[in-house]
């Protein structure tokens, strides 16, 4: 008996001290969100231990739509978001007694994947509309006049995003047009990364997805506004300039101006070294910083 | 019919019949054989691959420090550490529970309406799927009870998804022990809670075991009651108490495996190793408990 009663009083005291460690001290940061800023955000979290042992930073990931609807409940202290917050989930987050502050950190690239045997180079946001945008003519690669070695059916796979991702939402507006749809069929990938791998792995496909998220198994195409026009290359210089036509602001949002250790960790991701980590990572800085 | 009506030497050969039914006989025996290999086969195949490709990367190094440089290098301990808090947890919750619902429905329940229904509520929730639970988790311990995200609301999501378990292998190792023994103990004068106490509870505790072996191989592997609940992305601390939110294994291998870009083959591979490993590992103590426990069964 007495053994048991050992064990059952442990078990006990464990649960008792897990608890009581709570009244330490220490503040925690609630970030969530985008999938496109969850890796730079988990990188901040990871440097930032170093700058404020006192301040932690949580990190999760689930899509721009899953930050934003965290902040309207006000279960977050920062927002991740690769799109602006709609005026509908504006006016939710004021009804629920939110105010959503928007915050610039970084811009990114969208860059059109493709897989590596595929002999396009260069894409036109017309000959985009036709492969991703509903009642487009391209469904064959036959169609854009090209063959691509390894992919015998010669359909062309368009890999997308689930819905709530901000990616989608981006690429939607910028690529198709502000009423433009993407076209039924695709198959709608849950994460950014996993458009890529899927890209790499199936010559027959094409898919959009963060500059951050390239391999050197994977094709870039350069992109142009018009069939004709010059076209620009994906990276971060030409995000940074805004020559490459689809970069877009990345975004944090939190709920009224930003005050404590809130302040001071949306001020350091600002700073140059919290650029640089940005940088590092590939997307594009907001302002010119020096990083070694 | 008789003995004497048949031939006398062809009464201890084989008749064409004899023949054919032998011969169908080890057919199926060799087919059931290798039914069962197939069944061995995928666990050989998971565990190979696993230990081929992720295994030159496990060192106590890995085991025991922290992520470092975009989750691709370093350790997996915060989500080691975390999946431990997690499933011990649970365990603290469930277990008690789980048994003490299980001795009345074995012990006290007469068989009425109440008893089958409570029943069959078990079977229901055992059938609910693990994303279910998570949302049922969101909305009851995170927000109603106001818990947030954090390890008490993930662990006591997980150990409603493993009540069922406990509850059922309880009930079937207390059903278990001889309905003699109590007898036996109630002609003594010992009350019902004497006899549960003293005679059944120790001659079921095997089969229990079982139950909390299932569960905490369900527990240490599930992702999506957590991923709402309490495990995070990244957390760059320990957590130090059942409010903070956790890194766990499941959930890390998840993240390296789909979301971050730029991870060394192995990684994935690596930190699913150690998942599978802490599962049998634990396994294979409860077990060996086990088995000392039935050495000393007199029955």
């Amino acid at each position: 008996m007495n053994k048991k009663q050992l064990t059952i009083y442990s078990l006990f005291a464990l649960s008792i001290s897990m608890i009581s460690a709570q009244v330490q001290a220490r503040t925690v940061i609630q970030n969530k969100g985008s999938d496109t800023l969850v890796n730079v955000a988990q990188a901040w979290a990871e440097e930032y231990r170093n700058i404020d042992k006192n301040v932690a930073v949580a990190v999760s990931g689930g899509g721009s739509g899953t930050g934003i609807a965290a902040l309207i409940n006000g279960t977050v202290d920062i927002a991740n978001a690769s799109r602006a917050m709609k005026q509908k989930e504006i006016d939710r987050a004021k009804k629920k007694g939110q105010n959503p502050i928007q915050h610039i950190v970084g811009y990114d690239a969208l860059a059109v994947f493709l897989h590596h045997n595929s002999p396009i180079n260069e894409l036109s946001f017309e000959q985009l509309k036709e492969i991703f945008g509903r009642g487009g003519k391209a469904t064959k690669w036959s169609d854009l006049d090209v063959t691509v070695p390894g992919c015998k059916q010669d359909k062309i796979v368009v890999v997308s995003r689930q819905n709530n991702s901000g990616t989608y939402a981006y690429f939607k507006k910028a690529a198709l047009g502000k009423k433009g749809k993407f076209r039924q069929g695709t198959l709608d990938m849950h994460g950014s990364k996993d458009v890529v791998d899927l890209v790499e792995k199936t010559p027959c496909a094409i898919g959009y997805s963060g500059l951050a998220y390239a391999n050197e198994h994977v094709k870039m195409a350069c992109i142009s506004k018009k069939t004709g026009d010059a076209c620009v290359n994906p990276s971060v210089a030409t995000a940074s300039d805004r020559s490459y036509p689809i970069a877009r602001p990345l975004f944090m949002y939190t709920n009224g101006e930003p005050a404590g250790e809130t302040k001071k960790y949306l001020d350091w991701i600002l700073s140059d070294k919290g650029q640089c980590i940005l940088l590092k990572k590939g997307y594009a800085p907001v302002k010119d910083v020096k990083c070694d | 019919m008789s003995v004497e009506a048949m031939p006398v030497e062809n009464l201890f050969t084989e008749s064409q019949l004899n023949v054919k039914n032998k011969k169908i006989q080890s057919l199926y025996r060799v087919l059931f054989l290798l039914m069962t290999l197939l069944l061995i086969l995928p666990v050989l195949i998971i565990l190979g691959t696993l230990i081929v490709k992720g295994g030159s990367m496990i060192s106590i190094d890995f085991l025991f420090t922290d992520p470092v440089n975009g989750m691709t290098e370093g350790g997996v301990f915060p989500a080691l550490l975390g999946t431990v808090f997690l499933v011990s947890l649970a365990l603290l919750i469930s277990v008690p529970l789980g048994i003490a619902a299980a001795i009345y429905l074995s012990e006290y329940a007469s068989e009425n309406w109440f008893t089958r229904a409570i029943n069959l509520a078990i079977i229901n929730l055992a059938g609910v799927p693990s994303i279910v639970h998570a949302l049922f988790g969101v909305g009851a311990f995170v927000m109603f009870f106001g818990f947030g995200t954090s390890i008490l609301a993930a662990s006591l999501t997980l150990a409603i998804m493993t009540l069922p378990v406990v509850i059922v292998s309880t009930r079937e190792s207390l059903q278990a022990v001889p309905h003699a023994f109590r007898e036996a103990c109630w002609n003594m004068g010992a009350t019902r809670w004497q006899t549960i106490r003293r005679v059944v509870l120790p001659n079921a505790v095997s089969g229990i075991l079982t139950g909390v072996i299932l569960e905490v191989s369900r527990t240490t592997g599930e992702t999506a009651p957590i991923m709402f609940t309490g495990a995070v992305f990244f957390l760059p601390f320990l957590p130090q108490g059942v409010f903070d939110q956790t890194m766990a294994l499941s959930l890390h291998l998840f993240v390296v495996t789909t979301q971050v870009p730029n991870v060394p083959e192995q990684l994935p591979y690596a930190v699913a190793l150690v998942l599978i490993g802490m599962v049998l590992l634990m396994n294979s103590i409860s077990i060996a408990f086990r088995m000392y426990l039935r050495s000393k069964k007199k029955w």
